[in-house]
């Protein structure tokens, strides 16, 4: 019995949202570290995903493609932030800004927070995909739109950096 | 001034929201996610893939209708789920492709009915001649064939046979709008989408016999589009009236039963 051709067809759209919805607003509270500025995103993130949900090919790439609107998103974002204060001059871009804890056993973590936010955004995006996300260097690859070698030398580089951070911090 | 995560809602010990923190925004976000989406909502499509008799069938099924129908040996099935995919979100769905096939296979074993009233939902069609066009072929009953410039006609553009051509030629619903029953003006088949075999297989499997030559039999009789009387070729009748208001039947008991009456010049059998 000869088997049919499949279609691969991307999933529906709610069901993709039911997918991943989780792991997409924990990415968008790690890089943006703001409740609002996550929900935000993360309706705009689906609303642009929705749009261009005729141009995705196919389910495989459906994980990185949703990583990489976002990215782009919170990238557009924080330039939007960086652009606004130099013309009124505030201190609102600082991107090393950490909830104030009253706690002093939070202190580390609170370094290395800082640490991350200090790195070169396509180092911290792949950071936080791969480490906090899951993701394969592949689909970091795709969601930013460079090599997947580039992805990975991301990853190391970025270590390398918040271990050196660290260490000068201890 | 940025609103950072309350220390109840971020767990230090693995540097993440608490699942409760992410449940709650999450519940808040799908909501307005759904007010967001509503305007912009695609309808829904049924698309699968089925083996016919005519070969592996690419099918969709709208809430209006039947939206397409694609050969996929023949056609690129990329360009029609790529056309379906702007306008429907799909859902793939066997059972739906399945009911269409076997109406397909029920049309080609002799059932009239299996497809004839089935709702069809040209969205696909962005032409309004075009949509003219093949609306009113659906009217051309199995067992009959019509001319591309008596089609034209029908529709009122008398001179516009090849546009019918290539309405025909890129017709999103194969068998279902019979764009097989459309030959051309010199009596010959012409040509077909889904390739010559499958629109003889198709004009066959309706009751319109072919000759070798590809050619319309010689005991059809002429039906006259409007006013709804059937000749004999040879009938006077017909070479007095113009060719392009006649429908070809295969035989008189066909024309009967698509509701027209005998000439009572000709007296066709």
């Amino acid at each position: 019995m000869s088997t049919l051709p499949t279609l691969d067809l991307p999933p529906p759209f709610d069901e993709a949202v039911a997918r991943h919805e989780r792991e997409l607003m924990r990415f968008l509270l790690r890089t943006t570290r703001d409740h609002d500025d996550a929900l935000d995103l993360f309706q705009e993130t689906w609303l642009r995903a929705y749009r261009a949900w005729p141009k995705l090919e196919s389910a495989a790439g459906l994980r990185p493609w949703l990583y990489r609107i976002a990215t782009n998103l919170c990238l557009n974002r924080a330039r939007d932030r960086m652009r606004r204060s130099r013309v009124i001059g505030d201190e609102e871009l600082d991107l090393a800004h950490a909830p104030a804890s009253s706690n002093g056993e939070h202190e580390g973590v609170l370094q290395l927070k800082t640490a991350i936010s200090h790195l070169p955004h396509n180092q911290r995006e792949a950071l936080v995909m791969r480490k906090f996300g899951g993701l394969e260097y592949a689909e970091i690859a795709t969601a930013l739109g460079c090599s997947s070698e580039s992805a990975r030398a991301g990853v190391y580089q970025a270590l390398k950096k918040l271990k050196l951070s660290m260490e000068l911090l201890s | 001034m940025k609103k950072a995560l309350k220390p109840d809602e971020f767990d230090p010990a693995s540097d993440e929201a608490t699942d409760a923190a992410i449940d709650k925004m999450l519940h808040l976000a799908r909501q307005c996610l759904a007010r967001a989406i509503a305007p912009i909502r695609r309808s829904t499509a049924r698309v699968g893939v089925i083996k016919s008799p005519l070969g592996h069938l690419l099918v969709a099924e709208s809430p209006r209708g039947l939206v397409a129908v694609t050969y996929l040996d023949s056609s690129d099935g990329a360009a029609t789920l790529t056309a379906l995919r702007q306008r429907f979100d799909l859902i793939e769905d066997g059972e739906t492709a399945a009911r269409i096939g076997g109406e397909i296979e029920r049309h080609l074993a002799g059932d009239r009915e299996a497809i004839g009233k089935r709702p069809i939902d040209l969205s696909l069609v962005v032409s309004p001649f075009q949509r003219r066009a093949l609306s009113r072929l659906r009217e051309v009953p199995a067992g009959s064939v019509v001319t591309y410039q008596a089609l034209a006609a029908a529709i009122g553009s008398p001179s516009s046979q090849r546009a019918v051509g290539t309405t025909m030629a890129s017709n999103p619903l194969p068998i279902y709008v019979p764009c097989h029953r459309v030959i051309k003006s010199d009596g010959k088949i012409g040509n077909y989408g889904g390739g010559v075999e499958r629109k003889l297989k198709l004009l066959r499997a309706e009751g319109f016999e072919v000759d070798r030559g590809d050619r319309i039999p010689p005991q059809v009789v002429y039906g006259h589009w409007q006013s709804r009387i059937f000749c004999k070729p040879t009938c006077s009748a017909v070479h007095r009236a113009e060719r392009k208001k006649w429908i070809i039947f295969n035989d008189s008991g066909r024309a009967r039963g698509a509701g027209m009456r005998a000439c009572k010049i000709c007296r066709p059998a």
